[in-house]
């Protein structure tokens, strides 16, 4: 019961969009599964309410490419643990050792994105950003620490009106910050110097997936030829899209732009139609700023293969590792 | 002096933006003028007639800086005023007021002219992108979907002020498919649409369309993506002052149209800006459908001649200190 109280809680956080960063969804994904291991009684239902709650949120966000690959280390690790048996105090040692290592990993991961980022901003420079992206703000952040000055322009990017939010945030960090529309990225594009987008993911060809309104964004500084930066831990990688899977954009609830009494008024025949992510294609990213560096998002499964050393990538279907565990669970 | 109260109301009305939309605004500009003319009690001699004409139009063109139709339809007005010499104050109020009528007039069929020619240009099955409120380009919409062709329109919300609902709304009503997207989806959405079209509020002299925040956006999206787009313009939408190298002014309103009161005083350091207007440049464009007919935007200039030679010619003479007779190949119209 508590579980399921706890997830639900979770998932609509996560499609009222109070949750609006991919770290951010990640995190309190993994806060939720700290507490969910600490409070099990048996093994099995150990097992089974992680992979309930894994379950859940994959479902409504499955573009999450943080999301799936933390899951997937998690989930190795329970199957592990399902086969292995130990004691339960044991057990949940062992899964939340493996949790505060992902944690410990996002957190140096940041950092290491925000040095880099930051050393790319240039004192005097006017920044354009959508969206409410930690690990741009943090980037931010660093280079304000730097004591570059520099202004930012950011969207109010909706669904969501995540822009109001960045705006406040940044402003009480002392940075000079305007609050623009959508609809005037093209309009003030003529006075940027530098974007910056944060991703929900990067396909296997370097695409990025963000914040619906960034790919705009990202096409129309490739017009005034501003270069685009995208801020993105390679824990963003999306392994599917290198087997050809299509990443499919899920949709924001009707009533992030049209409340109940408006459509009254508009005619309930009115439909909408509102994405919460778009595609950049890797044309218009002058650079992806990993924990590993800048790299061209064309190179991105190199820097993969590097990585991990070993081509083609190999991960485990998230989904496969679920039903094996479950199998090993029923059989036991 | 003294101006009706109904002048006042209007400019009011045009400032707040109870009347938007170009039309309307230049529609009701001219309705001002006729009442201020109707309404005249000043000393019975023609100088003093056009002084107060003259300074009632100054009233109106105060209210909003970007729209062209504005100066369009109070020049279409106090030019004739001027050039018809009338001999007493009667005969000019007469003058005004059977101006003011015919500007009316010519603008309420332009809109409906735009929507003929235009809808020639749609095709059944076709999916359309629209954006804001625009009359012109609703006409077309409107007039695509009377002739019986099957169409899906995807507006967009626009903010700060949602005239997307305005233009849902009115699609709805005439029985046409619509749905609403987030202004950031029109790069998203562009793969499923066939053709843009949208309204403008003042066409410059190489043909640049200045409209509603967001429709260079659309254009530009629209180019990348090879789907054509479409400005519905009546001819008083062209900037005969663009000519003369002037620049259009973009509008900058109030930030408490894109936030409320207890945002800004939270965030006392937090800009906000909120212009009005954006510049689609013309190569974005694929063609401008005024009354007069369908033309490439490259070609505002020949509709700038033929319609404003004579406010050209003007502007020439007062700004640049040119001789009238030096300029008289502009006087056409």
């Amino acid at each position: 019961m508590e579980t399921k109280i706890l997830v639900s809680k979770l998932v609509n956080d996560i499609v009222s969009w109070k949750i609006r960063s991919s770290t951010e969804l990640v995190e309190e994904t993994l806060n939720t599964l700290e507490y969910i291991i600490k409070d099990s009684k048996t093994l099995d239902s150990l097992a089974l309410n992680v992979i309930y709650t894994i379950n859940e949120v994959i479902k409504v966000r499955p573009t999450a490419a943080m999301l799936i690959n933390c899951s997937r280390d998690i989930l190795l690790e329970l199957s592990n643990v399902v086969s292995n048996k130990p004691k339960l105090s044991e057990a949940k040692e062992i899964l939340l050792g493996r949790i505060k290592r992902i944690k410990s990993r996002m957190a140096s991961n940041i950092e290491r994105i925000a040095t880099i980022g930051a050393n790319r901003i240039i004192p005097g420079d006017v920044i354009m950003t959508s969206a409410y992206s930690k690990t741009v703000m943090k980037i931010l952040e660093k280079a304000l620490e730097q004591g570059k000055k520099f202004e930012v322009f950011i969207t109010e990017s909706r669904p969501g009106d995540d822009g109001k939010i960045v705006a406040s945030e940044l402003s009480k960090l002392g940075l000079k910050v305007t609050l623009i529309v959508d609809s005037a990225m093209r309009h003030f594009m003529k006075y940027t110097t530098r974007v910056f987008l944060g991703a929900e993911a990067v396909a296997a060809n370097g695409a990025v997936i963000s914040k619906v309104g960034s790919s705009l964004m990202a096409l129309i500084a490739h017009e005034a030829r501003v270069r685009v930066f995208v801020a993105a831990s390679i824990l963003k990688f999306n392994y599917e899209t290198v087997f050809g899977e299509l990443v499919k954009i899920p949709q924001a609830p009707e009533e992030t732009i049209l409340p109940r009494k408006v459509k009254e008024k508009i005619g309930k025949n009115v439909k909408t139609e509102i994405p919460i992510l778009d595609v950049i294609p890797p044309e218009y990213v002058d650079a992806i700023i990993t924990e590993y560096g800048v790299i061209a998002p064309q190179a991105i499964p190199l820097l993969m293969r590097d990585l991990l050393k070993t081509w083609p990538l190999k991960a485990a279907d998230v989904n496969g590792i679920m039903n094996s565990i479950l199998e090993v669970l029923k059989s036991g | 002096m003294k101006y009706p109260k109904e002048v006042h109301q209007i400019a009011d009305d045009i400032r707040s933006m109870k009347i938007r939309g170009a039309g309307r605004i230049a529609r009701a500009a001219a309705k001002a003028l006729k009442i201020a003319a109707e309404k005249y009690e000043g000393p019975a001699d023609v100088e003093s007639f056009i002084t107060y004409i003259d300074n009632v139009a100054k009233i109106l063109l105060e209210t909003r800086p970007t729209a062209v139709s504005l100066p369009n339809a109070v020049m279409y007005i106090t030019s004739r005023l001027r050039r018809k010499r009338p001999v007493n104050v009667n005969e000019a109020i007469l003058i005004v007021r059977k101006t003011a009528d015919d500007f009316i007039n010519y603008s309420l069929t332009a809109t409906e002219r735009i929507g003929l020619i235009g809808s020639r240009r749609i095709l059944s099955g076709e999916t359309i992108l629209t954006h804001c409120n625009s009359t012109a380009a609703l006409s077309v919409i409107i007039h695509a979907h009377r002739q019986g062709k099957d169409i899906k329109v995807y507006a967009t919300e626009t903010r700060p002020k949602y005239q997307g609902h305005i233009t849902a709304k009115t699609l709805l009503a005439e029985g046409i498919d619509v749905t609403l997207i987030p202004d950031a989806a029109v790069r998203y959405i562009m793969k499923k649409i066939d053709k843009v079209i949208v309204g403008a509020d003042t066409v410059a002299a190489n043909g640049a369309v200045v409209n509603k925040i967001g429709t260079s956006n659309i254009a530009l999206a629209a180019h990348e993506a090879r789907v054509r787009v479409f400005v519905a313009a009546e001819t008083y939408k062209f900037s005969p002052a663009t000519v003369i190298g002037e620049l259009v002014e973009i509008e900058e309103r109030d930030p408490r149209e894109i936030v409320d009161e207890k945002f800004l005083k939270e965030n006392p350091n937090v800009i906000v800006r909120n212009p009005a207007f954006d510049v689609t440049p013309p190569e974005y464009i694929d063609a401008i459908i005024t009354e007069e007919g369908l033309i490439p935007p490259q070609a505002a200039y020949l509709i700038l001649i033929e319609k404003f030679g004579w406010v050209i010619q003007d502007y020439f003479i007062s700004k640049y200190s040119l001789r009238e007779e030096d300029e008289d190949w502009y006087q056409k119209s």
